[in-house]
Parts: structure tokens; sequence; C-alpha cells
């Protein structure tokens, strides 16, 4: 599997995708599939494992950094919950590691993509493929980026 | 929030620009500190430590002070002088004055340029507007406190604008003054002015609070040491001072300026007191209406997601509180259950989750709350999450 199929949960205040997006997926990683919501703490932690059972290799949630959530509490109510939703995995013997739970501003693209990168590569290091190939080696996107 | 940038009204792009910069400033604060350091994720919390060190400072100086024509200006001098640490503590309480004028400005403008009041969180603005008009005031009745020369110039200035207000101008004066000329009851009406608006605050902090959940009433625990430290430092180095005393025979044409208070007196340089009313009114009035007059009052308005108030789906609901607790915005109230629930869990339920409406704006942090699928949106269903799932991982 050397392109882990990865389910991302991006809140609409946080990063700023339309600069990334192709459709649903991020441009340079076609792998991963970007679900917007209205806060990252609007996602039921019971639709995260859904995804990893559906199929998915990988899932993460994208708020806003912590302690700037438009909603005020929003980012640290889904960290919780990831945490707890990572060690229910972990009882039913799926790896916590596909799980996955990020905080990133507007202009933090570089970071956010860069995050979502290494998440990439170590699911698919777990998954005894190859990392996903570096920015620089791949061919410059159709239309380029602005 | 690249959904913001749809809002294509002239308006509607400086506040994104705005926000675009605020958030800029942001990304520049978090190489030097972590997020949860920011100072300006805590400007509300700062303004209420500065406030809190306001009022322990004033009670001290309350026990010392004198509000009379002839021993008010020697009462503070005995403070700064003789009392132990008095001109510390009445330092303090200037610095710590100045401080909470600046983080309640930088709450203001962060929470606008943000869009933090919009939709149904108009009622801390509005609320934010009056602690700042009272705070304003304060100050303001503060500097009159030491009766200098300045204080006696600032009264004058305040007569003044207060005699151009039509009608009502003259009667207010004499209000004031407690006479028709400043007596004796005048200093006693300026320390109540001082004392009780300063109380208020807090009645108002109350009404600012009542539909935040957990709201973040104080900031981290090193910030509150540096600010303690920093206007304990300021007081030593810098001592806060009076001017001459005041007599009536003085006629001083310049004082000390305090860029945090005195800015309406400031600009009696160039305007009538008349216009500096009127400026002061349309100011305060212009700032009530900001949430409003925007008209960017709904979600297809300002181009952000418009996902419908969230609704209880009654038959699911086993009223375990989860979505009461976790709402940021108060907006679910549990309710005795009128009847139980058609699902095995919501079977024995004694409490049920009802929203209220108007305080809701849409976030969805309830349905992430909610283990049992009692809680939607109804623009953006579980429905359509699992759908979008489902097209995730296929192919």
């Amino acid at each position: 599997m050397t392109n882990p199929k990865i389910v991302g949960f991006v809140c609409d205040w946080s990063v700023e995708l339309a600069p990334l997006l192709n459709g649903n997926r991020l441009r340079d990683l076609p792998n991963v599939y970007v679900i917007r919501v209205p806060c990252s703490g609007f996602v039921r932690p019971g639709w995260l494992e859904d995804a990893l059972n559906q199929g998915a290799a990988g899932v993460f949630v994208t708020g806003c950094p912590y302690g700037d959530c438009l909603n005020r509490e929003g980012n640290f109510l889904m960290r919780d919950r990831v945490d707890q939703q990572q060690r229910r995995l972990q009882r039913r013997r799926i790896d916590p590691a596909r799980l996955a739970m990020f905080a990133h501003g507007l202009h933090d693209r570089e970071a956010f993509m860069a995050e979502v990168r290494v998440f990439s590569d170590r699911l698919a290091a777990m998954a005894g493929g190859q990392a996903t190939p570096a920015p620089a080696t791949e061919p410059a996107p159709a239309g380029g980026s602005p | 929030m690249s959904t913001v940038t749809a809002d294509s009204s002239r308006y509607g792009r400086f506040m994104t620009g705005l926000l675009r910069i605020t958030l800029r400033l942001d990304t520049f604060i978090h190489t030097l500190y972590p997020t949860d350091f920011n100072p300006l994720y805590y400007t509300g919390g700062l303004s209420n430590l500065f406030l809190f060190i306001l009022v322990l400072s004033g009670i001290f100086l309350f026990f010392y002070y004198e509000a009379s024509l002839a021993a008010a200006f020697e009462s503070v001098r005995y403070i700064s002088d003789e009392v132990p640490y008095g001109g510390i503590i009445r330092g303090v309480h200037r610095y710590a004055a100045d401080g909470f004028i600046v983080a309640i400005l930088l709450h203001l403008f962060r929470n606008w340029f943000t869009d933090r009041h919009l939709f149904s969180r108009d009622n801390p603005w509005i609320s934010g507007m009056f602690l700042l008009l009272f705070g304003g005031l304060i100050g303001f009745t503060g500097y009159q406190l030491v009766w200098d020369e300045r204080a006696q110039v600032l009264t004058t200035m305040f007569l003044a604008m207060l005699r151009s207000i039509p009608l009502a101008g003259d009667g207010l004066a004499k209000i004031f003054m407690g006479g028709v000329g400043i007596g004796e009851g005048t200093l006693v009406r300026i320390l109540f002015l001082h004392i009780v608006p300063a109380s208020t605050l807090y009645v108002m902090l109350w009404w600012h609070y009542l539909r935040l959940r957990h709201p973040k009433v104080w900031p981290p625990g090193v910030w509150v040491l540096l600010v303690v430290g920093l206007v304990f430092l300021l007081a030593g180095v810098i001592p806060a001072t009076s001017g001459q005393p005041a007599t009536p025979a003085a006629r001083p044409t310049s004082f000390p300026m305090d860029v945090f208070f005195m800015v309406p007196f400031w600009l009696l340089n160039w305007l009538s007191p008349g216009a500096v009313v009127v400026l002061g009114v349309l100011l305060f009035v212009g700032g009530l209406a900001v949430p409003y007059f925007s008209r960017r009052e709904t979600a297809p308005q300002m181009g952000v997601r418009h996902a419908g108030v969230a609704q209880v789906i009654d038959g699911n609901c086993t009223g375990c509180e989860l979505c009461y607790f976790d709402c940021p915005y108060n907006a679910i109230v549990m309710v005795p259950s009128p009847g139980p629930g058609l699902s095995k869990a919501a079977a024995n339920r004694t409490l049920l989750a009802v929203i209220l409406e108007s305080r809701c704006v849409e976030c969805g942090i309830c349905i992430g709350a909610c283990p049992f699928e009692a809680l939607e949106l109804p623009k953006f269903m579980e429905r359509d999450v699992r759908i979008e799932i489902a097209q995730a991982v296929q192919a």
C-alpha cells in the first residue's frame, strides 16, 4: 500500500485550504480526502473509528491553534476526544497512531502540509510500503499553485 | 477560513483583511511562545486580572483617602509619603488602570477583527461596550480624586462638556457638583462615581459571561506573575505623583497627559466641548451597532457555512448532559423529561436536552459531544458526513 487512504476532517476556520485542494483531495497528496466541518468539535469520535473500519489507513482532525478556537473550546474538546478514542482503539487492537489531531491557523499552510505528509509517510511505513515521494521530486501540478 | 473570502462587499473584504493581519500577528507571536501562552488569546483574562489588582489596591487607598476639598490632596500625599508602601500601592493602582484600558481595547479589537461578535454572540459585545464606557468614566474620576491642578482643569473641562449638552446640561453639571459650584459635596460625589461604577463592572461582567461556558477568566499563571511583577516594578521605578495642589486662584494651562484616559480632553485643543460630547456619543452608539450595521448578521451574508441551528432528536436523547457540559455558549439546557425516549438507551431517561435557538451559533460542538446520535445540524447531518466518508475510502 504505497498510498495509504487518509480521511481528514478540517475545520472551516483553521488552515486556508482553497489553495491546497483539488476537488476534495489535497493537490500534493491525492491520497488525502478532506471533509470540511464547521468546527473541529463537530466531529463525532465514532465517525473516526468507522472511517478506519471502512478501509481508511488513517484519519486526522485539524482545528485552529489551541486557545484560538472561534467557538472557544472546540479544538480542546476534540483533542480530549481524540485521546480518548485512541485509548479505545488500543483496546480493540487497532493501532492508535492511525488517528491524529492537528492544530493549524489560517496562515499555517506549510506546517499543515508538512504534518500531513509525515502522517502519510508513517502510515505508509506501517503498511510496509514506500513513503510518499518528497514534493521536490513530484512533477509540478498542472496549472501551478497560486 | 477560506470560506470567509466569499464575502465580496467592500466592508466584508476590509474585515477579511483585518482578520488576516490579526492572525498573521498570531503566527509571529507563535515563533516566540507556544500557542497556549499567546497573550492575545488571553486579553479578556488579562483585563480581569488588572481589574482584580485595581480592586485590591483601591480598597487599600480608600482607607486613607478623605473626600473633601481641603483634605483630599493632603491625604493623597500622606498615602504616598508616610503610609508604609503607600506610594507603591498608589503606583500599582495607576499602572494597573493603564494596563486595564490597554487590555480591554486589545480585547475589543481582537474580537472585532476575528468576527467573534457576530450572530448570537452580540450579547458579550454589547455588555463589553458598557464595560468600556464605565471603565473610561472610572479612570477619569480617579484622576479627579487626587485634586491637584490637573484634577481642577479636568473638572472644569468636564463641566464645560456637560454644559454643552442642550436642555439637560446645566442640570447635569449641578448634579455632578452637588450645587451651583464646586463645593464640599463635589469630591464625595466624585468618589462615589469612582467606586460604584467599579463595583458595577462586576455586574456587567456577569452579563458579559452569561452566554459563555467556562470563560477564560484568568490568563496562564506565568502571565499573571509577569503582569503583577511588571505593575509593581513600574510603581517602584516611576512613582505616581501629584501636581501642585488645586487652589481656586490657580489657572494652569497645561498638565501631564495620560494617553489612556485623557484623549477626550486632549481633543478639546481643537474641538468645542459640544463636539467632543457628540463624538463620544457617536463612538459609543456606533460601537453598540457594530454587530448589526454591517448587514453580516446571517451566515449566508457573511459567506460562511450555514449549517442550521442544532436540533435534538427527542427519541434518542438519554439526558446524559454531555452536550450541556460541552456547549461553549450555554445554549443547551436540561429539562425534566416529559416521557421516555424511543431508543433502548433513552428508555429510562429523567432529563431531556433543549436547545435555546437564540444562543446557538451552529458550530456543531454538541454533535461531537453526543454518543447517542441525538443531535443533528439540519443542513449538515450525520448522513451527509457518512456519505463523504464512504466517498473518501472508495477508489
